[in-house]
């Protein structure tokens, strides 16, 4: 007898626009079988995500058009079955951690699954109960869900699936918003789940943390077609080649080292005893502002060489992001940050921001047209005015070719995938031509090929036009291959090292 | 204690209120409910005075202005004539005073105070998830409806904050952006249709569904403790209609 099979894709055409030319997923066709750990790889913007909207039937209940095809979840017809029975097939933990829960704290969310899946209300509490002590998470039910960190969002996430007893659960890059440590935190979690008997699909673009315990990886290619199959443990130097083909991350391998050293430099970007911390002053007292938050950063000197890639490698949380909105004097600090040997504080912002341009950690807060083309040329424009129109569309149709996002040139940018959006955000800030620039997590969510292309640039205008680059990271390897000079944020102090 | 009073009942009782009271122009009456309101949320809830203040404060500043401008621009002739050439001699402020628009004045200001009263008792004394469940229960709200509201005031935190980062990520692309401008908030308000979207499709996912059959943890009753509260209030307000003069 055949396995039986937990998600099955028979010729699934789908597409966002009805009369539109290209099908998201294009004749799809996909088997996972029951009780096996299957992670699914492809590069951004192939329709993973939208794979796996489709195979829980959230689309097209929520947007897009099925043209055709034939979808099972363990047997069923997933026409025939509304959200609730789905419920009991399949459930999706999603990528974004804020965007999961509709209570305030994990334990309403609790009952709030189990009230779906008309659990009497008497056996809800002792439903709770016993999962949260199955998932060690009993100290999560009673907090605010918008205090918790991502890994704990994702974990309490989770535990609503595993209340639902579903058999299938689907991960859609379930990692991309969360550090390693995190990662790891949340991994222990699913394996449990894997032994207790449920499917588990993981969409992702990374296979490192899966490699011990995948039973399969699966590469998809444009259109959602299957590239590789039956990749394990075993048999992954075999498939080296597929990876590279499709521009994936070979687990393993260490990527090559392109950084250079130049850490020797005069410094473009100074801190002088710099303290910053958590939040604004809660109160003023007698005019003086009143803290009662912790330092993310206490006195810390730190040098950022001109010329060169500096990365700041530290935990989600810890104060990164909060560090570089004090350099762009949007966040309160004391001591002294010096650009080119001035005091920040003395310069007024538009002067600032003519030198320092930011890519934020979400993309979509920054793009300021409805046309992804017009945002190159905004950045354009706004430090060359009087450049002519057609060179400026077709500097910025050469723009778009090289990170890849010629095709998309007419598309809204609200409607790219998260990896091509944060592309988008990198190019259209580059084009101002600033001198130093600030990347926030540059790499979040994003196959190695985007990653190459994005970095790989930047590299290329360090050396060329003299650009600073200081991007703050979780990703150890990428400071590693990437970054010239490193500091670590740690325990509010920075520290400069040689080892990632 | 108002914290467990059922929250429809709550609702329904504050809105007899209010429109009992449109009815009337009686000072004291409103004066009177406001007062009661106030002794209520101070002893009978756990709601902290610096909460109310707050709330109170701006009422206040309205009622004010409320009672100025019925003081100076009020139509006059509501009630008995007053003779304006005999007080031409005295300053406008105090001809003003003298006038019958300080009655009218003092009506529409008190009855603003007792209006706030009766909100600040409703809004400071009850938890939206109560509410919520109630609706659902005492109103048959759709549950799609109840908890779509739901989850978009849990998502309210994120979008002020969302909003701030917009402001921060313009500002930093070199736009010029007015406190008034109306391009973060657009920016804003793209993200959060999108957010609204991944939190329905996050809760389809869970099983959620608007139209199939659903337990529920708790289900709010009516009891009758509930029924005789509301009868005391409206009660009371139509007593001081019946008796009060002023």
């Amino acid at each position: 007898m055949p396995a039986e099979m937990a998600l099955q894709l028979r010729d699934v055409v789908f597409r966002y626009l009805e009369n539109g030319k290209r099908n998201i997923l294009d004749h799809t066709d996909l088997d996972v079988a029951a009780g096996t750990l299957t992670v699914i790889m492809g590069g951004s913007g192939c329709g993973k995500s939208t794979l796996a909207a489709v195979a829980a039937g959230l689309y097209p209940e929520n947007g897009g058009y099925l043209q055709g095809g034939d979808i099972r979840l363990f047997g069923h017809d997933l026409k025939g079955l509304d959200p609730q029975k789905r419920a009991a097939y399949l459930t999706v933990l999603f990528q974004n951690p804020d965007l999961q829960f509709c209570m305030d704290t994990l334990r309403a969310e609790m009952r709030f699954c189990l009230e779906n899946i008309c659990v009497p209300a008497c056996e809800m509490d002792k439903k709770i109960e016993t999962a949260a002590a199955e998932l060690q998470i009993a100290d999560l039910l009673d907090r605010t869900l918008t205090t918790l960190s991502g890994g704990e969002k994702q974990k309490a996430a989770l535990a609503c699936l595993y209340l639902l007893e579903s058999r299938c659960i689907l991960l859609d890059e379930c990692f991309a918003n969360l550090d390693e440590a995190e990662a790891k935190r949340l991994l222990p979690m699913l394996i449990k789940m894997k032994a207790a008997g449920r499917t588990l699909i993981a969409i992702d673009h990374k296979a490192d943390l899966w490699l011990d315990y995948a039973d399969e990886f699966i590469l998809l290619q444009e259109g959602c077609h299957i590239a590789a199959r039956g990749i394990n443990r075993q048999n992954l130097t075999q498939h080296r080649s597929d990876f590279d083909a499709l521009g994936l991350f070979y687990p393993l391998v260490s990527a090559p080292c392109h950084a250079k050293g130049q850490a020797d430099s005069a410094p473009i970007l100074q801190f002088r005893g710099v303290s910053i911390r958590k939040g604004l002053p809660q109160k003023r007292k007698w005019k003086r502002e009143v803290y009662n938050t912790p330092f993310l950063l206490q006195n810390a000197d730190a040098d950022f060489p001109a010329g060169a890639m500096t990365a700041v490698l530290g935990a989600s949380g810890i104060g990164k992001t909060t560090t570089f909105l004090s350099v762009l004097k949007q966040h309160p600090y004391s001591g002294q940050i010096l650009l080119q040997g001035q005091d920040i504080a003395q310069s007024k912002p538009r002067e600032l921001y003519r030198q320092i341009g930011i890519v934020f950690q979400n993309p979509a807060n920054q793009f300021v047209t409805q046309n992804v083309e017009d945002e190159v040329c905004v950045g354009l424009r706004l430090w060359q005015p009087d450049m002519p129109e057609d060179a400026c569309r077709s500097k910025a149709e050469e723009l778009l070719e090289r990170y890849g996002l010629k095709r998309q040139r007419k598309y809204s940018p609200y409607m790219l995938s998260q990896g091509q959006q944060r592309r988008l955000a990198v190019l259209s800030v580059l084009a101002g031509g600033q001198k130093l620039l600030l990347l926030d997590e540059p790499t979040y969510g994003q196959d190695a090929k985007s990653v190459d292309a994005i970095m790989g640039h930047l590299r290329q205008k360090v050396e060329q036009e003299g650009l600073t680059v200081i991007f703050i990271t979780h990703d150890k390897a990428l400071a590693g291959q990437w970054a010239d000079k490193i500091y670590h944020l740690e325990n509010a102090a920075l520290t400069e090292s040689e080892e990632p | 204690m108002l914290e467990r009073w059922n929250p429809t009942v709550k609702a329904a009782t504050v809105l007899v209120c209010v429109i009992l009271l449109s009815l009337e122009y009686l000072i004291s009456l409103n004066l009177l409910v406001l007062g009661c309101c106030l002794l209520l949320v101070v002893f009978g809830s756990r709601v902290s005075i610096k909460k109310l203040g707050a709330l109170l404060l701006p009422a206040l500043v309205a009622a004010f202005g409320l009672f100025v401008m019925g003081l100076y621009y009020a139509k006059s002739g509501s009630g008995q004539a007053v003779d304006m050439q005999a007080l031409s001699a005295m300053p406008y402020a105090v001809r003003a005073a003298m006038s019958q628009n300080l009655y009218t004045a003092l009506q529409l200001a008190t009855r603003l105070l007792a209006f706030a009263g009766l909100g600040i008792l409703f809004a400071l004394t009850t938890d939206s998830d109560f509410f919520i469940a109630s609706l659902l229960h005492q109103c048959k709200l759709p549950p799609k409806f109840a908890y779509g509201i739901l989850a978009a005031f849990h998502l309210m935190p994120g979008m002020v904050r969302e909003y701030n980062q917009v402001r921060t990520a313009f500002a930093v692309r070199g736009l010029k952006i007015s406190v008034f401008s109306m391009k973060p908030v657009f920016t804003m308000l793209v993200n959060s249709v999108r957010w609204s979207e991944s939190v329905a499709m996050a809760m389809e996912s869970k099983g959620f569904c608007g139209t199939a059959p659903r337990t529920y943890y708790t289900v709010p009753k009516v009891h009758p403790t509930d029924l005789l509260a509301a009868a005391l209030c409206i009660g009371g307000v139509i007593a001081g209609m019946l008796f009060l003069h002023y």
